[in-house]
């Protein structure tokens, strides 16, 4: 038999326990955090940190639109890379869920190779095949899809950095998913079917619901990673739609403007945080109200 | 396994390095007749030998026989550009002063000294950047300055116009590097898809015509350079408002031609040979001499004509300086010298990637005619005129957040 115990937060073996997680939490994220968030407040002069503490910084993020139309189009890319991944990881995890047993672990095998290959190597890789001599333009122009003048290929669009992006983070998505169609409790769907449903309906009633957690976490993993990336959109897309990444890259690098790119990062870090919480909030509400 | 057509159809450049790097003697190939001296060595021959060469050299380095490596008596770091770290030119360094040299090769030059500013001075004992990076180093305090004396040798066997006081790297009369490498930006074109009198302007990079065949070298302040030449502005003096906002015109016109920004020399160097873009702002020889490596004589790199008497393209140079308080600094004297002779300069203007001439004089003796053809070296000169010699731009940092903005605009 199970009993729950109530803790308090006062609850010294609580706080014993807490404790490495806690440590762990607070040396690897809110530290650091705390630092982006210090250096904002600085200015830099001759390539050298100046310990200045003013609003330099933060002035020129809010006075300055192009920081928050990148900021806009990276978060419309992610949202567009979260809806392609999924509309591609779903089927593909029922699939190897429900369908596939007999070559499940083969494939996941496969995708786990995927995945550990190099980012770099990946998205040259691509490259290559989106290339206006690569596979894709010469399949195209042999059924005859484009015509035989087109002769850019899909690469250097904004295409090619979505298809880029779905490619590298689609494990995430396909594995939260495929975890959560796993814990689906077959009888529920049985249930479903005794109850006289089609088998559209009792996985549109039973088994969506019940995968929701999956989607909603691999949708937030997607999400927040793509919000990071730039190699994509600098080698498929031709980087003429700049991202926060790279734009934070730059900023760091080329311009060697820490506080600078500390602020951008800070902005970055509260957008994704925001719009996650906005939607999980939307999530909890859309939860109770189905019940 | 014999067949060695392979070998002829390749340019006589590579047959040359094939030779040099003594894979003829390996493979048994005789390079100039094109024939295999060996019909003498069989495929089970060569695996028997290769094996045996393995197990002796495991063998070698277990019983602590390596040479070089394991018994080197010191370790000297070097920051650098590609090209320096050659086996070539490293492995004979070490050999010869028994000490191991490290590489930490750069991508970028504010990069590097962010790096070096930050404290990572502590671990290198020679960088090797972009010479208004080296002149940086003498008010920063972060290199020690050389004396003329030691290097007399070397900047004799210069060219007279990087002689002593060399003054681009050169600050309150004291020397903060040596030169090394150099080489030319304006406007890299292929024949195949363009002709040089097209381009006598940057012109082109507006021109309707060629919406989507403009690319651009991703590479800092390297593209802006040039579109402020083509606006009659000189980029490396302090510029006025005014100035700023005709850059951003110029950027914001010539972004809608734009077909991509490059930050890949690869993909760089592969869209010029096949026309997709057809020209590369922000690069010159640096770029086209590795596609001309690659036998693309067509591709090349032109300096067009002065404009309203300003220049249109620069000139850069890569120099070596020794790092403030060197854990080596016997050793990184030595390295300089030995990177400025003549045989390690002719080696460093000719590496995998890219080729390009060094201010060593002497080294043009060593060139073959198809190697002077890569190198583009009979227009040496003239591109030295009719460039301004790269400096620091006192609004590098604007124009880069202009050039980030009106690129976002452009999306």
């Amino acid at each position: 038999m199970v009993k729950v115990v109530e803790k308090r937060l006062t609850d010294r073996e609580l706080l014993v326990s807490a404790l490495p997680a806690t440590l762990i939490q607070v040396a690897f994220f809110v530290v650091p955090l705390a630092m982006i968030i210090l250096l904002t407040f600085q200015t830099a002069k001759f390539y050298r940190l100046a310990w200045t503490w003013d609003f330099v910084t933060w002035q020129d993020v809010f006075s300055h639109a192009y920081y928050w139309r990148v900021l806009l189009n990276t978060v419309i890319n992610a949202a567009i890379c979260v809806v392609v991944s999924l509309v591609v990881a779903f089927p593909f995890a029922y699939a190897l869920a429900t369908r596939l047993k007999a070559f499940e672990n083969h494939i996941k095998v496969l995708i786990i190779f995927a995945f550990l290959t190099d980012l770099v190597l990946k998205t040259y890789g691509w490259a290559l095949f989106l290339d206006k001599y690569g596979v894709l333009n010469w399949m195209l122009k042999s059924v005859g899809i484009v015509g035989p003048d087109f002769d850019h290929g899909l690469i250097f669009m904004p295409a090619a950095t979505i298809i880029g992006m779905v490619y590298n983070l689609l494990p995430f998505m396909i594995f939260t998913i495929y975890l959560s169609i796993l814990t689906v409790d077959r009888d529920l769907i049985d249930a479903a079917y005794d109850a006289g449903a089609s088998k559209f309906r009792a996985f549109w009633e039973v088994t969506l619901p019940l995968c929701r957690p999956g989607i909603w976490a691999g949708s937030v993993l997607v999400f927040v990673l793509s919000l990071g990336v730039f190699l994509e959109q600098k080698i498929l897309g031709g980087g003429k739609s700049p991202l926060m990444g790279e734009l934070i890259h730059q900023t760091f690098g080329t311009r060697i403007n820490w506080p600078l790119g500390a602020a951008l990062t800070v902005v970055v870090i509260l957008a994704g945080t925001m719009i996650v919480l906005t939607f999980s909030r939307f999530y909890r509400l859309q939860k109770y109200a189905l019940r | 396994m014999n067949d060695v057509s392979w070998l002829k159809s390749l340019p006589k450049y590579h047959q040359r390095q094939f030779k040099a790097r003594g894979y003829d003697k390996i493979f048994g190939i005789n390079v100039e007749a094109g024939e295999d001296r060996k019909s003498r060595v069989s495929r089970r021959g060569f695996l028997k030998g290769a094996g045996a060469a393995m197990g002796a050299a495991a063998a070698a380095g277990g019983a602590g026989l390596w040479p070089g490596r394991a018994r080197a008596a010191c370790t000297m770091n070097f920051m650098t550009w590609e090209g320096y770290d050659d086996p070539r030119i490293v492995e004979p360094f070490e050999k010869e002063n028994n000490c191991t040299l490290k590489a930490e090769l750069i991508v970028d030059d504010p990069g590097a000294m962010a790096k070096l500013v930050a404290g990572g001075h502590r671990d290198f004992d020679v960088a090797i950047l972009d010479s208004p990076w080296n002149l940086r180093f003498g008010p920063a305090g972060l290199c020690e300055f050389l004396n003329y004396e030691d290097f007399e040798e070397e900047y004799d066997n210069m060219y007279p116009q990087f002689a002593h006081p060399f003054t681009p790297l050169m600050w309150e009369d004291k020397i903060t590097g040596l030169p090394t490498r150099w080489g030319w930006v304006a406007v890299p074109l292929n024949l195949n898809y363009s002709t040089i009198e097209e381009w006598q302007s940057y012109a082109p990079c507006f021109d309707p015509a060629n919406k989507d065949k403009i690319g651009i070298m991703d590479w800092g302040d390297w593209p802006i350079l040039p579109m402020a030449f083509y606006a009659g502005i000189n980029p490396y003096k302090e510029l006025d408002r005014a100035e700023i906002n005709e850059m951003r015109e110029v950027l914001r016109a010539l972004f809608k031609n734009t077909r991509a920004l490059f930050a890949d020399l690869t993909l760089a160097q592969k869209a010029l040979i096949d026309g997709s873009v057809k020209t590369l702002l922000g690069t010159g020889t640096y770029t086209t001499s590795g596609a001309r490596l690659e036998g693309h004589t067509e591709v090349l790199t032109i300096v067009p004509p002065p404009k309203d008497g300003i220049k249109q393209g620069t000139v850069w140079l890569e120099a070596m300086s020794i790092v403030k308080e060197p854990n080596e600094p016997e050793i990184a004297k030595k390295f300089i010298k030995h990177i400025a002779s003549t045989e390690v300069s002719y080696i460093l203007s000719l590496t995998e990637l890219t080729a390009n001439v060094t201010p060593n004089k002497r080294v043009e003796e060593l060139y073959t005619a198809e190697e002077r053809e890569i190198l583009q070296a009979d227009d040496m000169w003239d591109a030295w005129e009719n460039c301004y010699f790269h400096d620091i731009a006192p609004n590098t940092d604007e124009l880069l957040a202009v050039f980030q903005e009106e690129l976002s605009r452009a999306a």
